[in-house]
């Protein structure tokens, strides 16, 4: 129950009055940018539908990080740039950055957990409905199911790759409570991580008809002092007849192998 | 790993038996008093959301589907045939295919290379039709201009649009293929290329990534469908064929994480060493 509670204590701060941006001075209106009008579904709730993507580099490092070698560089996603690890976890982050190319979960093909599958550089689609949102990734062909129907999180114990999400909306802001991870995954491709305390508060806003603000909450006691926070934008991808692919992980060399070489027809 | 396709077919048996048996092709619910109708989303399109199953689930056959049961208990009798064109239930294979289906077939049974295991036990995506006929559930979830269809297992997907747009290019080749969509009536009807090579079984049949596909999943009342796949393949068969799968609304229920992932399993759990002598 302990991470229910805390679910409540986690101020709405997202939740902006979507009438206050018309301010009165002195008698005379002043006009405010209008409120930027965002797709709502047929029951009044913002409509998240469609196929987004990040423009940042977060997959390979969450924090500010100049540019190397394959890996562009770029400011990070984590709010005051700040990871507040525990001592003896910020020794292991170090030697997993250290040792990132054998022991990246992400290399050895592992789902990539959340939040790492939504700002990873491939895109993804959120299929909306009253009682679900549908997350479905282009990487790995990963499905995530945000249920909305109010249902409490299963009893634990219980470790998911990508961990279990209850939604709901505050105001115009789906917020995604997410537990019941385990500790096989990552952040990113710079060794930030996790256990299986992992608690994730996700807020979506739509700040226009093509962007999300995307803000998530990061709580695991068992490795980091305290709550932090990224914040990041998810673009919607607008290309005319837009529509995911599928990239799998190539954790082995199945192009040799699939489709099966006998089965080619060479034509 | 021979148990483990042994408890497989076992499951599949278990799940077979624990259901009343019905004739391929007979309405799920032909003993159910009043079929409920369909009813119409918002946009239109037939409400065909929550979760299905074959009657009849498995892909270790499509000419014999679940010969396994007999070995449990010798009075049920074996199904027919899940290929309903041609009529004589077979697939049309091209002589040289027909052979490589019969060595895939036995390289199914003893498996020595790694391109002898299934792509379903890899975590890879076996595509379509094969996913129509797989033990575990399948979900709809419909959205305005669209049909998605997501499988428990495989965390396999299928986003259909019903907007007309066009095929993707023909060199692309996509795990489940690039399906277009459009209703007709209550029959949703999805033309699919740009498929890859794929296995339609555990005992190798197989099309070529010149597949054509054409789906037809009709919908007599709200709680049945009646699944058919009609390939094309002139690389693979002598004409045409059709296969028909019937399925049954099952109770919804949450879809939890289903972890297969690509590289879980180690190719030598499968491979039999030093299989040449078996062969």
């Amino acid at each position: 129950m302990r991470l229910r509670l805390l679910t409540f204590l986690i101020p709405a701060t997202l939740v902006l009055p979507a009438h206050a941006s018309a301010a009165t001075v002195s008698g005379e209106a002043v006009q405010a940018p209008a409120p930027a009008a965002i797709p709502r579904t047929s029951d009044g709730k913002p409509d998240l539908s469609g196929i987004w993507q990040v423009l940042n580099t977060a997959a390979w490092d969450i924090q500010d990080h100049a540019a190397q070698k394959g890996v562009p560089g770029g400011q990070g996603v984590v709010v005051g740039n700040e990871i507040p690890y525990r001592p003896e976890a910020l020794a292991k982050k170090r030697e997993n950055y250290e040792k990132r190319a054998a022991l990246d979960p992400e290399a050895k093909c592992y789902l990539p957990g959340v939040p790492r599958l939504v700002y990873m550089p491939f895109p993804f689609q959120i299929v909306q409905t009253p009682r679900e949102l549908t997350f479905l990734h282009e990487f790995v062909h990963a499905v995530r199911y945000v249920f909305m129907d109010g249902k409490p999180h299963p009893p634990a114990p219980i470790e998911w790759w990508l961990g279990d999400s209850r939604g709901r909306w505050e105001g115009d802001t789906l917020v995604v409570d997410v537990v019941h991870f385990n500790d096989q995954t990552w952040f990113d491709r710079a060794g930030n991580f996790h256990s299986t305390a992992l608690h994730l508060v996700e807020r979506f806003t739509l700040l226009d008809a093509d962007h999300i603000q995307y803000d998530v909450r990061v709580e695991d006691p068992k490795v980091f002092t305290r709550p932090w926070d990224m914040s990041m934008v998810l673009y919607r991808r607008r290309e005319r007849n837009v529509q995911l692919f599928d990239y799998e992980c190539y954790g082995f060399d199945w192009e040799k192998t699939y489709p099966y070489p006998d089965m080619r027809t060479g034509q | 790993m021979r148990t483990t396709h042994v408890l497989q077919a076992a499951g599949i048996v278990l799940l077979v038996l624990a259901t009343p048996v019905m004739g391929q092709e007979a309405g799920p619910r032909a003993a159910a008093a009043t079929p409920r109708p369909l009813e119409r989303l918002a946009d239109g399109q037939p409400d065909v959301q929550g979760h299905w199953n074959p009657v009849n689930p498995g892909s270790l056959s499509l000419t014999n589907p679940v010969p396994q049961q007999a070995d449990f208990d010798p009075t049920i009798k074996p199904l027919p045939s899940r290929i309903v064109d041609p009529p004589d239930g077979r697939v049309p294979y091209q002589p040289w295919a027909a052979a490589l289906q019969k060595q895939q077939n036995r390289d199914y049974a003893y498996p020595s290379k790694p391109e002898h295991i299934d792509t379903q036990h890899r975590c890879l995506l076996s595509g379509v039709p094969r996913l129509f006929t797989i033990v575990p559930a399948l979900k709809i979830v419909q959205s305005p201009g669209q049909i998605v269809f997501i499988w428990d297992s495989y965390h396999a997907y299928r986003v259909i649009p019903l907007d007309g747009r066009p095929h993707v290019a023909s060199n692309v080749k996509l795990w489940m293929g690039d399906g277009r969509g459009r209703w007709e009536g209550n029959t949703l009807v999805i033309d699919t290329t740009s498929v890859k090579g794929q296995r339609l079984t555990y005992i190798g049949d197989f099309y070529s990534e010149h597949a054509h596909i054409v789906e037809r999943l009709t919908w007599p009342d709200a709680d049945s469908m009646i699944y058919e796949a009609t390939i094309t393949d002139p690389a693979v068969f002598t004409r045409p064929w059709t296969m028909r799968v019937a399925q049954r609304r099952r109770p919804d229920e949450e879809m939890w994480e289903t972890a297969c992932f690509e590289g879980m399993a180690d190719p030598d759990q499968f491979l039999l060493k030093n299989a040449q002598g078996i062969r």
